[in-house]
């Protein structure tokens, strides 16, 4: 059977500290930007904060970690690329980026709903030394093309090869975990098969105040979120939380 | 004979042509394939893939890392038990840091530190200002400097106590970071489903907003609600300095004597702090004596640890700094009147950020993963621990241990300190042992002492026994009047545990979102007038540094909200104060 895979993120546990996008950049070779800022930097998974609108002392705030929200059905991104650049694996779910096809039109940023897809405006460049460093899964990527989170591809192939070696038809759950999934301190992301009802995943998304993000556009993504606070619940409705409403 | 129109229309048909081919798509995906891999765009290495393991060295938590490694050469770094801080996760960029220091002139350092030494006495001492006491390098220090003539060991004051998180069920916290850098956070969020988390601060903090309840005080009024609680100031009084209701505050010191074990967690766990827990009743339950790993007996001749207030002023003759550390800053104005007017600085570091812009003389240490050393206690460590920062990588030529310079200067020989002390403890047959490979603990008397060293130098931990906490210390609680009303405003540092300087991939967090504020940035509310992207002024009694506003309604009006890092903690004191001038 096919796999689905997903991530159900809980905002109430979330306390924003950002080891999710640091292990996102490091694990993916995205490079440091020195000239970048708010609207011209990769971050595949950005954390946001957002608020409930209350002046000091009744405001409240929440942390919202946002990355590609793996459209299932009718995914736009897919749908107006010239290039077919984007592709929707059955096997996985998983919505895949080719930079090679990639001619860096930008019809997929305007066409994602969530903003969740960067333009490379550089060559990558880190400084002297650090090229050390760099993940060996994962080949660093040329400007003038789109990229996005891919759940951590090279991931996925790390554990299939792992349990190709072992003998095993198939990936284990637990296995395989994208790094952002396994840098939470707070355990606020998890991650697993949707389409496997013993999953953590498949038993979260069930529970009361797990929500999508524009479910109305039926794009049937594969990340959730969970709150238990109404107010926090309200981002469901909106293009992107929090103020950067921007684009790369 | 052909005509030129006919040549143009065969040119032309060609073209034509040639686009229904696939020979210009292919030109297209091959250039496209090439840029990808053109000699411009760095290649990840290639080797072996196997992981290591070591404990950050970045702060006092300790984390245990398991890196990810190709060859020698660590490409990620996770943790062992739960998640790491952002900080953590990119510190295998450090050695490779733009700012990273490298050069120094050792000779030229050491024989100013000799003239120095040689012309010490009681009034111009020799001094070593020790950012993370606890660690075996500090029993260096203390054990050298017991040695030199007029020498003092000076050091930020330890925690008074640790704590236990996951005996608690109430923990009231007066602005400490809980859940973002004040201790391990794989065992504060392990703990944290059997907690309720109250909080007490001025702004919403990242704690703040992942706790049960928020107390949103009045800036600076946090120790009063533990002053309440513990009985040593009436609820009113309270209220009328912290602005909060009085009915809450009862509520709240009501929830933690009758749903305890309770816990009072502040910045900084001193004596006074300890007291209010003391007379919650949770000495023994979640507050801990503080244990250190045993040390050799042949140690016993240290020199004692002295806070910097008690030093004479100008009477500090040669200051050697180490903070080759992550965390621990005094600000630097607190040091100077101590120094004698033609007093030698050495700064150990690895960056100029610190000490190092004041010092005179630089001598370059290694950084994190590249230091052999070990993690003082952890202010959450229930029993004793002994962990190593075992190095990933080699550190580069040059580069200078400061205990084996200060150990040098007073003709000891601490090459083998970590291993002395790995041996008492070995003596001792107490404890276990965690090897994080393969996940499985053993009692330290069935270990052979080799393996014991072994095992640690490859990244496993010491866990002590459990002890009993034996008598309760008597402190008394007490209470201390409001500060000064010159300083209008409270600073507020945003990343308590931030060090000198962090991968550049920090600025995912501070530059390419707005998630952290940067290092150049104060926030302020709308209402203090000020205009998003001026320059402002924090002045402090100990200084004054200029930032870039940003206004943000989330940060409360008397509140200036900064990043952190050792520029800021050099102007700001314990009591936060400071005035916010238009530049």
């Amino acid at each position: 059977m096919n796999k689905r895979y997903g991530i159900v993120i809980d905002i109430d546990r979330c306390t924003g500290c950002g080891a999710c996008m640091l292990a996102c950049a490091v694990e993916n070779n995205v490079p440091p930007l020195p000239a970048a800022n708010d609207r011209r930097g990769i971050t595949w998974m950005r954390v946001s904060r957002i608020d409930n609108g209350e002046e000091y002392p009744e405001r409240r705030s929440a942390f919202v970690p946002m990355m590609c929200q793996q459209c299932g059905v009718e995914t736009p991104c897919a749908h107006v690329c010239p290039q077919q650049a984007v592709d929707v694996d059955p096997a996985t779910g998983i919505v895949g980026q080719m930079p090679e096809r990639c001619l860096g039109c930008r019809y997929c940023m305007a066409a994602c709903p969530y903003h969740a897809r960067y333009f490379n405006w550089w060559d990558p460049s880190w400084p002297a030394g650090m090229e050390k460093t760099l993940n060996p899964d994962v080949a660093p990527r040329m400007r003038g093309v789109v990229e996005k989170c891919n759940f951590c591809h090279g991931r996925w192939h790390r554990a299939k090869e792992r349990a190709a070696a072992a003998g095993e038809k198939d990936i284990r759950p637990g296995d395989y975990l994208p790094a952002c999934v396994e840098a939470c301190p707070a355990g606020a992301i998890r991650f697993g098969d949707l389409n496997d009802p013993a999953s953590e995943v498949s038993a979260a998304r069930k529970e009361p105040g797990t929500f999508r993000l524009l479910e109305k556009l039926g794009t049937d993504t594969k990340v959730y979120y969970h709150s238990k606070r109404d107010w926090v619940r309200q981002i469901a409705f909106a293009p992107r939380p929090g103020k950067e409403n921007v684009r790369g | 004979m052909t005509t030129r129109r006919e040549l143009l229309q065969f040119a032309g048909g060609s073209a034509m042509g040639l686009l229904l081919t696939p020979a210009p798509w292919r030109l297209i995906t091959d250039t496209a394939l090439w840029s990808e891999n053109w000699p411009g765009i760095p290649r990840p290495a290639r080797g072996e893939i196997r992981a290591k393991f070591t404990h950050c060295g970045l702060c006092a938590a300790g984390c245990a890392v398991r890196a990810r490694c190709v060859g020698e050469q660590p490409v990620s770094l996770s943790g062992v038990a739960g998640g790491l801080c952002p900080f953590g996760v990119a510190g295998h960029h450090l050695p490779y840091h733009p700012e990273r220091l490298k050069q120094g002139n050792r000779k030229e350092a050491a024989e100013a530190v000799a003239r120095a030494i040689a012309a010490s006495g009681p009034e111009r001492r020799v001094a070593v200002l020790d950012l993370q006491p606890g660690r075996t390098a500090s029993w260096t220090y203390r054990r050298a400097l017991a040695a030199i003539p007029h020498g003092v060991y000076i050091a930020p004051p330890e925690p008074a106590c640790s704590l236990n998180f996951a005996a608690a069920r109430m923990v009231l916290s007066l602005g400490a970071p809980l859940l973002d850098g004040f201790a391990q956070p794989a065992r504060v969020f392990a703990a944290r489903p059997n907690f309720r988390l109250i909080q007490a601060e001025a702004m919403e903090s990242r704690t703040a907003s992942a706790a049960d309840e928020w107390l949103p005080v009045a800036p600076g009024t946090e120790a009063v609600l533990g002053r309440a609680a513990a009985g040593v100031l009436p609820v009113r009084q309270a209220a009328e300095m912290t602005g909060l209701p009085e009915g809450r505050i009862a509520g709240m010191i009501r929830a933690l004597r009758e749903n305890g074990p309770a816990l009072i967690v502040a910045p900084q766990m001193t004596p006074e702090v300890l007291a209010w827990n003391i007379a919650l009743g949770a000495w023994g339950k979640t507050v801990m004596p503080r244990r250190e790993a045993p040390v050799p007996k042949t140690w016993s001749k240290a020199a004692p640890a002295v806070a910097l207030e008690t030093v004479k002023d100008g009477s500090i003759g040669a200051l050697l700094i180490d903070e080759s550390v992550g965390d621990g800053h005094l600000p630097w104005e607190s040091i100077r009147p101590k120094l004698a007017t033609d007093a030698v600085v050495v700064a150990f570091a690895w960056t100029r950020s610190g000490y190092a812009r004041h010092a005179t003389h630089v001598l370059p240490a290694a950084v994190y993963p590249e230091a052999l050393g070990d993690v003082p206690p952890a202010v959450d460590g229930v029993n004793a621990e002994f962990r190593l920062t075992v190095p990933l990588i080699a550190s580069p030529d040059g580069t200078i241990d400061p205990a084996e310079f200060v150990a040098a200067l007073a003709g000891l020989d601490a090459k083998d300190a970590l291993r002395e002390r790995a041996a008492a403890i070995h003596a001792t047959g107490r404890g276990k042992l965690c090897t994080y490979a393969d996940g499985k603990v053993a009692a330290v008397k069935d270990l052979k002492p080799e393996d014991f060293w072994k095992a640690l130098s490859t990244g496993a931990a010491w866990t002590g026994d459990a002890e009993e906490s034996g008598r309760t210390p008597r402190i008394a609680a007490t209470f201390a009047g409001p500060s000064s009303e010159h300083w209008p405003f409270r600073v507020a540092i945003e990343t308590a545990c931030a060090p000198a300087l962090a991968s550049p991939l920090i600025g995912k967090l501070t530059q390419e979102s707005h998630l952290r504020l940067a290092a150049n940035r104060a926030a302020l509310h709308p209402r203090e007038g000020f205009l998003d992207g001026t320059r402002a002024a924090i002045e402090t009694p100990y200084g004054r540094r200029i930032f870039e506003v940003t206004v943000d309604v989330a940060v409360p009006p008397g509140v200036v909200l900064v990043a952190g890092g050792p520029e800021i903690a050099d102007i700001v004191g314990a009591d936060g104060c400071a005035r916010v001038v238009r530049i």
